[in-house]
């Protein structure tokens, strides 16, 4: 783009030039001119004094910042595997970055890398405040969102990025989550009612009831509880995981919602809801402070001695 | 055309003196060649910035002889489709858990009370044995739903279940021997714990 | 493309050295990635292809230890334990009238009687850990049954305590009682 329009000025200032670069489509190894400077090749190109060049420490408007001596630079080993090379192992790849000029979150240093070192890092992000739970990954060995996870500052550590354990890996940093969002699909999450409401306007619900949908409709399945549960990973298939049983108390405890013996009974097998062992990492990690085990142990109690 | 898009990369390769020469040549070193494919695909000029700063290493973490690795993945039906959900199976659902924990709190003051008694009338020490029976069947049985998949070693799965079940019907007999025969399982502890 | 990029870094500077972002949409645009498209059916066969070449992420290996995951698998190994030596002794209690062992409690008691010290304390060592874990830890996993408990502070908090517990316990029922 750049060179047409800037050719189509040239020839309307009749400036004839023809150097060698253009005679040929590649810069041959042969070539010396090829091994100059660029403002070297760029007046050979046009002879003129006055446009001399200006050495890029005047022409350039963004300086490079001075390295300073107290550079605090911190190692971050990625996970790295691509789809195009299927037979490669998967490996990790270390990054170096200054954490002085690297924003205060993991997600800041996976931007940094990715504009600036190395534009093949893959990972999942949007929103970078905790809300659409994209860019849940592994990072030091606890599932939570790059966004809400600070960067340690002990530069001495090195940090470590996993995408989110036991999940099939699209690429690099972003599992397929194709299961988790099906199974999710499976508990039926919205209102199931068949009758109207008595006035005829919205179903209403008292402030008590409304309450107990505290701290459940609040998730964001980023998958970081279910992907922690070691029961998930060794049975996703069957298993539900923390994420969408907690997904299901929320309508099972949804005094408006009229399907609840059903929907306790989509759990009532040995797989679906009972491969729950109170392991309890999924309240642990869980990046917005839910705790899905409590909602795991109501549903377990609302179905005992039924 | 990555230039006009990344001007500050491309800077960056310019004030490095061991840059410029890198980026206007392609020449093919022989140290490219043992570099992996990503890193060989993006532009002269990058390759030459990275490698200062990253380092590739094989990933050490996953172990070479897994236990059972998962399959590759498969996904029946359609993304629109929700995963299948099963028949409702109270036996092995809401009965079962609500037994189970039936059982393991009672086994709670029996075995509280050898400790502060000595040990146990033959009576609440059969019942000891009896729930030490169930909650350790029930345990096994647990570890073997979740560690072999029915779908994933359904011969494996059925024969320890079978062995378990065989194990624990031996175990009962035993222990009912024991019971009958000899002086109880609390005292037998007891006494060979101060042997 | 090195020759295209001076050329036109050359240029740029001749034509207009201010010049910095450039107009688009009136240019041809030259696209050196071609794609292809593909019907829906076609694309679910290249993606389930794709599928299968999928690695699983590092899950154990990786995942940090915390007092809730160990305490968990602690309780199973320990579970494992206490039962499986009760299996072991059933099976061989059925089995000694024909092998001629004697594991009747008298000649069991004086067999151990004769073993010496370190090896008594060793084994009630091996018995009394697990036992003190698994019972303590089985009251807090009932206390969770009934929905107690479950804040990520008391979870820490009563795990470590099962800890120190199983420690105090097995101890003195290793060495004194």
């Amino acid at each position: 783009m750049a060179c047409t329009r800037a050719f189509t000025r040239l020839t309307m200032k009749r400036i004839a030039v023809r150097p060698a670069v253009f005679t040929r489509g590649l810069a041959s190894v042969n070539d010396t001119h090829a091994r100059d400077p660029i403002s070297k090749v760029a007046e050979k190109i046009v002879p003129d004094a006055a446009r001399a060049p200006i050495p890029e420490s005047k022409t350039s408007t963004i300086k490079e910042p001075e390295p300073t001596k107290d550079a605090k630079t911190k190692t971050f080993h990625i996970y790295r595997w691509n789809p195009d090379e299927p037979s490669s192992k998967p490996k990790m790849q270390s990054y170096t970055l200054d954490m002085n000029k690297t924003g205060p979150m993991m997600l800041d240093a996976l931007i940094r890398i990715k504009n600036e070192v190395d534009p093949t890092l893959t990972f999942r992000r949007s929103c970078r405040e905790g809300i659409c739970g994209s860019c849940a990954m592994n990072i030091d060995g606890v599932n939570t969102l790059a966004c809400l996870c600070r960067i340690p500052t002990d530069t001495t550590k090195e940090s470590r990025i996993y995408p989110l354990p036991h999940m099939y890996v699209v690429k690099d940093l972003v599992p397929d989550m194709t299961l988790f969002y099906k199974q999710y699909r499976s508990v039926k999450p919205y209102l199931q009612r068949t009758t109207a409401a008595p006035d005829g306007r919205e179903y209403r619900q008292s402030k008590e009831d409304r309450k107990k949908l505290d701290g459940l409709y609040e998730c964001i399945l980023c998958a970081c509880c279910s992907t922690s549960c070691p029961s998930y990973w060794w049975n996703q298939e069957e298993y539900l995981g923390p994420a969408v049983l907690l997904q299901s108390y929320r309508w099972i405890a949804d005094s408006r919602d009229e399907r609840k013996a059903e929907r306790q009974d989509a759990l009532n097998n040995s797989m679906s809801l009972y491969r729950c062992h109170t392991i309890l990492n999924c309240s642990r990690t869980c990046p917005k402070g839910l705790n899905p085990a409590l909602a795991i142990a109501e549903i377990k109690k609302s179905m005992a001695f039924t | 055309m990555a230039s006009i898009m990344r001007p500050g990369l491309l800077r960056q390769a310019c004030t490095k003196p061991a840059a410029s020469p890198r980026m206007l040549s392609t020449i093919t070193t022989t140290s490219t060649i043992n570099r992996p494919l990503a890193q060989q695909l993006r532009p002269a000029f990058q390759r030459s910035v990275m490698p200062k700063s990253t380092r590739i290493a094989a990933f050490h973490a996953t172990q070479r002889n897994q236990l059972l690795p998962p399959l590759p993945q498969k996904i029946l039906g359609t993304v629109n489709d929700p995963a299948p959900v099963p028949n409702p199976d109270y036996a092995h659902g809401s009965y079962h858990w609500s037994f189970e924990r039936i059982v393991s709190a009672g086994l709670i003051p029996l075995t509280i009370a050898p400790f502060a008694a000595g040990s146990l009338n033959p009576l609440t020490d059969s019942i000891l044995c009896a729930l030490l029976v169930v909650h350790s069947h029930i345990g096994f049985e647990s570890c073997i739903i979740d560690y072999f998949p029915k779908a994933r070693v359904p011969l494996v799965r059925t024969i320890s279940m079978w062995a378990l079940r065989i194990g624990t019907l031996t175990l009962g007999v035993a222990l009912y021997s024991f019971e009958t025969n000899d002086v109880g399982i609390t005292e037998a502890v007891a006494r060979l714990w101060h042997a | 493309m090195a020759s295209q990029r001076i050329f036109q870094l050359g240029l740029r500077r001749a034509a207009a050295p201010g010049l910095r972002v450039q107009p688009a949409g009136r240019m041809v645009q030259r696209r050196l990635a071609a794609t292809e498209h593909a019907s829906q059916n076609q694309a679910a066969e290249i993606l389930a292809k794709q599928r299968i070449a999928r690695p699983v992420s590092p899950h154990l290996s990786i995942y940090k230890p915390q007092i809730t995951s160990v305490a968990s698998s602690l309780n199973r190994i320990t579970g494992i334990t206490l039962s499986g030596a009760l299996y072991i002794f059933g099976i061989a209690y059925l089995a000694a009238p024909y092998t001629g062992w004697h594991l009747e409690t008298q000649s069991m008691v004086a067999a151990v009687a004769a073993w010496p010290m370190a090896v008594k304390m060793g084994v009630k060592a091996f018995f009394a850990f697990p036992f003190f874990f698994h019972s303590l830890n089985g009251v807090r996993h009932l206390a969770w049954d009934v929905g107690v408990g479950f804040k990520n502070q008391q979870v820490i908090r009563s795990g470590w305590a099962v800890v120190a517990l199983t420690a105090v316990g097995s101890i003195y029922y290793t060495f004194i009682g």
